[in-house]
């Protein structure tokens, strides 16, 4: 017999390269990686460390834009420049570096000033999956902040500054169907029993069971006999216990029909047990979350188009099948938790859910159909896959719609309120975020950093104080920063910390591994890193 | 280098980034992030020491290796490509293990400051204790997946790494593996005992020896020599595996006396079925029986034909072989059909079958520079600053995703390793237990001690000199003089480590009793005893009874088959440790546990209860099998669930090993 091995050998050397965060983010979420073109502009520490870390788990592709050429400082603190190479292109020599890291990412190199580049080929940028920039000026991160919004291309604006650092993120518009949340109910339907589900349930005698069958009820079953037993003892055919005491009520009849020994002493039924654990969360209504609500009523379902996103048109087949079929619920998510029970009454349970779930995502993937033929677009734009993920995870979608990080320069936004909110706790972090604020300030007027040229330190530190607090006065906040602060920052005049960086690069890579994977919520928005006290805080400016 | 940036640093800071010698244990991957971290500092005076190789799955994370060298020893590679980008550094590199008494004391004085990067307990325990006993700091990190955490380590000052008690490495009795499997993870380690009896090198066997006929009668051979005989033919090796040692145990009858879980036969055709294609399958979904048999005789040809190839007399199990990996996917789901369990994908069997935690360069980045910046203020004593940093996975309600402890942890004042010369329980049956015993499984296995030697009035009992000629050790405990409330003490010369343990005697009547218990004390062993009253308690409630029955296979992947069999109950173990944490023996426990935690930080505490469990029922996978009734199987959930709070304990704790 001939061997064949099991899979062909690049698609398994890919698999174990990959395999640890494989079990992380899944095929999906490597799949949108490997097909993900970065942008980085600026290929200092900060930047190259950033890279680094989507390199090695394999993004498709990445450019790095940059005109500057490799100084001592660099050196000092970029891994991915050598001292051999002072003078030569940053961003060449940089990206033959991080090229080296996997050979799966190919990397391209622009040499041109930013402004420049957004003046004669703003088109370009809409090639990219993400842009993060580091060390931007003023003007620079305003242009290219507009820019991006509205092409809709998710802006990182990240910077590392002595011991501290930041990170700016902007999504316009920004879809999500796996957000993996933290703690989710089970969807088990008890208020509202699918016809197959109640059927199934009404099979069952608990009373008349012998005592092995009695053991081995899912806890489900038992549930929903207790909640119609206490609907009919209140008279009401549509209650569900919320209430302590309705609940303590259901406890307590549970608790009544556990089976007792000839001696009178109970049984210890297990499943009894897990039902009376179960009391608190599985009695929950099938509705719609607020969220979900909002989406549903989005106003991008108003008129879908052929250039509409596939995640809008699923959104409006779903809302579709909640206003019809649905009756007003979401699709059976069909997952149920572990129970004590024998493995054919736990398989025949399982599967009713199971085929609910299927049942249900056809008929979303029914009007998707129409809905793509109504809007031209072709058939297998989106796959009946694609919807059972999506209605598997119709609870956790999720839309974020960002602020213009330009806004906060213009004014024009809501930043200045949750800065000034901000500044009333003495701990926060917003502190650093205006003093490097005051430093971009600093650069538009004067072209250089504070203390960057060493006998300016101290002369530049009323100028930069100054630069401050007319921010400060601009935004209307009564405060002044601390002048230790001020001293700290002229002192560090723009260095670089390799290890701040390396910590920096590794949040903001991982940001943007969750935009790209479209995996886990981003950091909404704005994220200080205090390295002196290993403190983090975020702010949505 | 960064140290001489004028402004950042100041002078003395600069000499001591200079002048300080740091040794880094482990050049994996938080070791390639600090090995940069440190040199571009300015730090140039490092050794790296590493026992492992370069693997194809760490070229993800692990940045200074490539796919050129693989197999390489990854210290001598990582100062390598370090040294590339920066040749005035001057690093030493060791391959090998830092336990070797070659790296004693003399070793570790040399440094100024140490940094684990390691993957082990047994490792991290050693490093611990030499630098507690050198009295120089270390810095302890670890990730798992998005989360990590650096912790500083001094003796006197902090806690150390032994001072609470960490997760220890599930084990499960060899007679559940043998002979009453109930859940996955029972048949997957099952596997690969198969594979080391018949291709490896075994000390467990769990397939039985054969008879073979030979000229002039019959002879026994050992499952491997008769796999070998028979030049290890796949339909023969699936008869005898899945169907001949499965009618020995049968054969058996005590083995299944009075239980519900009961293996069944296989149906007979299948011993002649065609091949059954599977290799469109994705690595996450779930073969069918007919499909995992045709991957089994698959794997076993291309395994004999490599050990073949190799010359080698042996091959080690290896998660990274696609065939030794499918051979243990396939044996493990057709087991699984035979006793009525769950199949697993390919994907989650590597997972469990390897021990698997993710890994992420992300997180790694996070760490180690937060470890560099730790070395920083320790190097300038500035310890009260060293406090406990955890990375989360998610932001906390203050939008922190680093969350550090308040103040640094001061230790333990019961720690047996950096405070007292303790004394511990050790509760085994003395009449049994030998010597040998005591040395492997509780000397080095339990208690991490490396160079243990024990001596009662002058007569060496242990001794860690391979020139000493000690014929203590198949001797029992009784035998030896370790008697009833004997206490003995204990000396790790090389670690520095002295331990006194009070020996209590405890009758063993089952196989699956444990061999040895270690408590801290008398009223933790008595906590211990309340838990098992009341699981003894809840025996009585066995009314179940097994009706005998031969049962259809059948073909699907979920084994529904014997839907006849009054069977196996399912018991998340969620539910089981819910139960017994509610039980007044471990309240106390999970009280101290909960004081613990509201000393540290908020961000460690959001780690919820609820979340762990869950997190850990799901690393199990949907089911577990029990029946939950026969006496044995209590023990083994009491025991079990013992483990699952220490679990959750952990991951309340948030520490990630």
């Amino acid at each position: 017999m001939a061997v064949p091995s099991p899979k062909s050998p690049e698609q398994s050397e890919r698999s174990r390269k990959y395999d640890r965060q494989l079990r992380l983010w899944g095929d999906q979420g490597q799949q949108d990686l490997e097909t993900a073109h970065v942008c980085l502009i600026n290929a200092t520490a900060l930047g190259t460390e950033i890279l680094k870390s989507l390199v090695l788990p394999g993004i498709g592709a990445f450019t790095i834009i940059d005109n500057e050429v490799i100084t001592e400082e660099d050196v000092g603190s970029n891994f991915f420049v050598t001292a051999d190479k002072i003078g030569e292109k940053r961003g060449s020599i940089a990206s033959q570096l991080l090229c080296e890291l996997n050979s799966d990412t190919r990397g391209h190199f622009i040499d041109e000033c930013l402004l420049k580049l957004l003046d004669l080929n703003p088109g370009l940028f809409k090639t990219f999956t993400v842009v993060v920039t580091t060390s931007l000026h003023e003007k620079e991160i305003i242009d290219l902040s507009h820019k991006l919004w509205t092409y809709n291309i998710p802006l990182l604006v990240c910077q590392s500054y002595g011991f501290f650092g930041s990170m700016r993120l902007q999504l316009a518009e920004h879809t999500m169907i796996k957000t993996h949340p933290d703690n989710q109910n089970p969807d088990l339907r008890l208020d509202c029993p699918f016809q197959k589900l109640k059927a199934h349930f009404d099979t069952y005698n608990l009373e008349a069971l012998d005592l092995t069958n009695h053991l081995h009820v899912p806890y489900l079953v038992i549930l929903y006999k207790h909640l119609e037993k206490w609907r009919n003892d209140i008279g009401n055919v549509n209650a569900l216990p919320e209430t302590y005491k309705q609940k303590q009520v259901i406890r307590d009849n549970i608790k009544n029909s556990i089976r007792k020994h000839e001696n009178g002493t109970l049984y210890h039924e297990e499943n009894f047990e897990e039902a009376i654990r179960s009391v608190n969360f599985a009695y929950n209504r099938t509705s719609l979350s607020e969220n979900i609500q909002l989406i549903l009523k989005d106003e991008k379902l108003m008129n879908l188009t052929l250039n509409s996103q596939p995640f809008w048109i699923m959104v409006k087949a779903l809302k579709d099948f909640v206003d019809n079929e649905g009756c007003g619920k979401l699709p059976v998510r069909g997952t149920l938790p572990d129970m004590t029970a024998d493995t054919f009454k736990y398989i025949s349970l399982q599967q009713l859910y199971h085929e609910q779930a299927a049942k249900d995502a056809e008929a979303v993937y029914n009007r998707v159909q129409q809905l793509l033929q109504h809007v031209n677009l072709p058939d297998d734009t989106i796959t009946e896959q694609d919807i059972k993920i999506f209605c598997k995870h119709a609870s956790e979608l999720c839309v974020i719609r960002g602020t213009r990080i330009a806004d906060e320069y213009e004014r024009k936004g809501n930043a200045d309120n949750e800065i000034s909110q901000s500044l009333e706790d003495p701990d926060s972090l917003i502190e650093h975020y205006i003093i490097l604020r005051g430093i971009e300030r600093f650069y538009s007027e004067y072209y250089t950093y504070p203390g960057e040229i060493d006998e300016q330190v101290e002369p530049d530190i009323p100028k930069l104080k100054l630069c401050i607090s007319n921010l400060l006065s601009e935004w209307g906040c009564m405060y002044s920063t601390k002048e230790d602060y001020i001293h700290e920052y002229c002192r560090y005049g723009k260095s670089e910390l390799h290890s701040v960086s390396s910590f920096i690069g590794g949040c903001v890579s991982h940001e943007i591994i969750k935009i790209i994977t479209r995996q886990y919520k981003p950091v909404n928005n704005s994220f200080v890193f205090n390295a002196i006290n290993c403190s983090t805080e975020s702010f949505t400016l | 280098m960064a140290a001489t940036i004028a402004g950042v640093f100041k002078p003395e800071v600069q000499n001591l980034i200079i002048n300080s010698k740091i040794l880094l244990v482990g050049s994996g991957g938080i070791g390639c992030e600090v090995l940069k971290n440190l040199v571009m500092l300015g730090f140039c005076n490092i050794e790296v020491i590493d026992l492992d190789t370069i693997e194809v799955s760490n070229l993800n994370r692990q940045f200074l290796f490539n796919k050129e060298s693989v197999g390489k020893p990854k210290s001598h590679v990582a100062k390598t490509s370090v040294l590339k980008f920066n040749p005035n550094v001057n690093i030493t590199s060791h391959f090998g293990d830092i336990t070797d008494n070659k790296y004693g004391v003399a070793f570790f004085n040399k440094f100024k400051l140490v940094i684990n990067a390691l993957d082990n307990k047994k490792a991290r325990s050693h490093v611990n204790r030499m630098c507690l006993s050198c009295e120089i700091p270390l810095i302890e990190s670890g990730t798992m997946g998005y989360q990590g955490q650096v912790e500083f380590i001094l003796k006197g000052v902090s806690m150390c790494f032994e001072c609470n008690a960490r997760s220890e490495p599930k084990s499960y009795p060899m007679c559940t593996i043998r002979n009453t499997p109930r859940e996955p993870i029972h048949c997957i380690i099952w596997a690969k005992y198969l594979f080391s009896q018949l291709f490896g090198n075994s000390d467990e066997d769990v397939s039985m020896e054969q008879k073979e006929e030979v000229e002039g009668g019959y002879e026994k051979l050992s499952a491997r020599n008769w796999a070998i005989k028979n030049e290890y033919n796949p339909k023969k090796l699936f008869k005898k595996i899945f169907f001949d040692d499965i009618i020995y145990l049968l054969g058996m009858s005590h083995l299944y006396e009075g239980r519900i879980i009961k293996p069944v036969l296989l149906d007979e055709s299948l011993l002649e079925q065609e091949y059954c294609e599977y290799n469109h399958v994705p690595d996450n979904k779930i073969l069918t029986l007919e499909q995992s048999i045709s991957m089994f005789s698959d794997s076993v040809t291309a395994i004999k034909e490599k050990l073949g190839e190799s010359n080698a007399e042996c091959l080690t199990w290896d998660k990274d072989d696609d065939n030794f990996m499918s051979f243990v996917v396939s044996c493990s789901n057709i087991r699984s059909a035979i006793f009525n369990i769950p199949f697993k994908s390919y994907f989650d069997i590597k997972s469990m079958a390897g021990n698997i935690i993710p890994a992420i360069a992300t997180a790694n980045a996070m760490v180690a520079g937060q470890i560099v910046i730790h070395a920083l203020r320790i190097l300038q004593k500035k310890y009260d600053r060293c406090q406990n940093v955890f990375l989360r996975s998610m932001p906390n309600h203050k939008g922190g995703l680093l969350v550090k402890d308040k103040d640094v942890l001061k230790p333990n004042p019961k720690c047996n390793v950096c405070i007292s010369d303790g004394e511990i329980l050790l509760v085994t049956d003395t009449h049994k237990f030998t010597i040998r015993q005591l040395e492997e499984l509780v000397l080095k296995k339990k208690l991490n001690m490396v160079a243990p030697d024990v001596q009662i009035d002058d007569r060496v009992i242990i001794s860690s000199d391979a020139d000493d000629e000690v014929n203590m050790y198949d001797l029992t405990l009784l035998e030896a003089g370790l008697k009833d409330r004997s206490t003995f003490e204990v000396d790790d010369g090389l670690q520095s480590f002295i331990i006194k343990i009070k020996v209590h005697h405890q009758e063993k009547y089952e196989e699956e009793e444990p061999d040895f218990e270690i408590f801290n004390n008398m009223n933790e062993f008595n906590a211990a005893n309340e838990i098992n009253k009341y699981m003894e308690l809840n025996e009585n409630d066995d009314d179940c009874v097994i009706e005998e029955k031969t049962v259809d296979s059948s073909g699907s992947g979920v084994c529904v088959n014997n839907e006849d069999i009054k069977e196996a109950v399912m018991v998340s173990k969620k539910e089981v440790t819910e139960e017994i944490s509610n039980e007044e023996g471990t309240e106390e426990i999970s009280n101290k546990e909960g004081t613990e935690e509201i000393s540290n930080e908020e961000g460690t505490e959001e780690i919820s209860n609820k979340e762990g469990i869950e997190e850990i029922s799901n690393k199990e996978g949907a089911k577990d099998i029990t029946n939950g009734e026969g006496a044995e199987e209590i023990l083994a959930i009491k025991r079990k669930a013992a483990e699952e709070i220490e679990d959750i304990n952990d991951v309340k704790k948030s520490r990630v090993d």
